[in-house]
């Protein structure tokens, strides 16, 4: 089971940058739909590339659906020299994603977000319209069901 | 839910396969789930994958995997 409320502790314990996109803000929205991992898109800056570091180094990252003993080094470097990582840790399945189809980075998406109490902390997850268009954008057949749902929603709020 | 952006009236252009699944969404159950905090949602999702893991064991268990 994935710990989402230890991963939003240890992420706002070393005050990381991030807003909470996918499976888990179309929860933070009303979804009924079942999502095993945490997405979030992260400030690229140096300063809170060291502070994710320091928050998910306790729970041994590791990139998921690689065998297990290639190195694998968690670091400011590491996340430097990538983009979008899947991570394996011991909260549960945890993406880094520097930047999402259709919606951008960070700083791109914060006007596009909105902020939410989870588990006493403050966050910021992706607005329901914008997670909508990203999706539309992907276009899996998984997102198509899902967005039958965020679509509903949608039409409830207004 | 604080918003960071203006709430303007949004509209998608209708996508066949999207109302087609439409159909089957329970709104009664999402009309549940917007009672709760989001808090209360994640809590939810929680007890979901914890029951979808013992349901996973429970099957292995059954075709004798485990």
């Amino acid at each position: 089971m994935t710990d989402f409320e230890a991963i939003i502790k240890v992420l706002d314990v070393q005050k990381v940058s991030y807003i909470v996109v996918g499976g888990m803000a179309a929860i933070i929205h009303g979804s009924s739909r079942l999502t095993l991992d945490f997405d979030i898109v992260y400030d690229r800056s140096k300063e809170n590339l060291g502070k994710l570091v320091k928050a998910l180094a306790p729970s041994n990252p590791y990139l998921r659906g690689i065998p297990p003993g290639l190195p694998f080094e968690w670091s400011v470097k590491t996340l430097e020299l990538g983009l979008n990582f899947t991570l394996t840790t011991s909260l549960g399945p945890i993406d880094l994603l520097g930047e999402i189809t259709a919606g951008g980075g960070y700083q791109e998406l914060i006007p596009k977000s909105v902020e939410v109490e989870l588990f006493g902390y403050r966050c910021k997850a992706l607005d329901l319209p914008t997670l909508i268009k990203v999706k539309r954008a992907v276009a899996r057949p998984k997102d198509l069901d899902i967005l039958s749902e965020l679509e509903s929603l949608l039409g409830e709020e207004e | 839910m604080k918003e960071n952006s203006k709430k303007t009236p949004v509209s998608f252009p209708k996508n066949p396969l999207i109302e087609h699944y439409k159909k089957n969404v329970d709104m009664s159950l999402l009309r549940e789930n917007l009672k709760l905090t989001p808090t209360e949602r994640v809590k939810n999702l929680m007890a979901l994958q914890k029951m979808a893991e013992e349901l996973k064991k429970a099957g292995k268990k059954l075709r004798g995997e485990e």
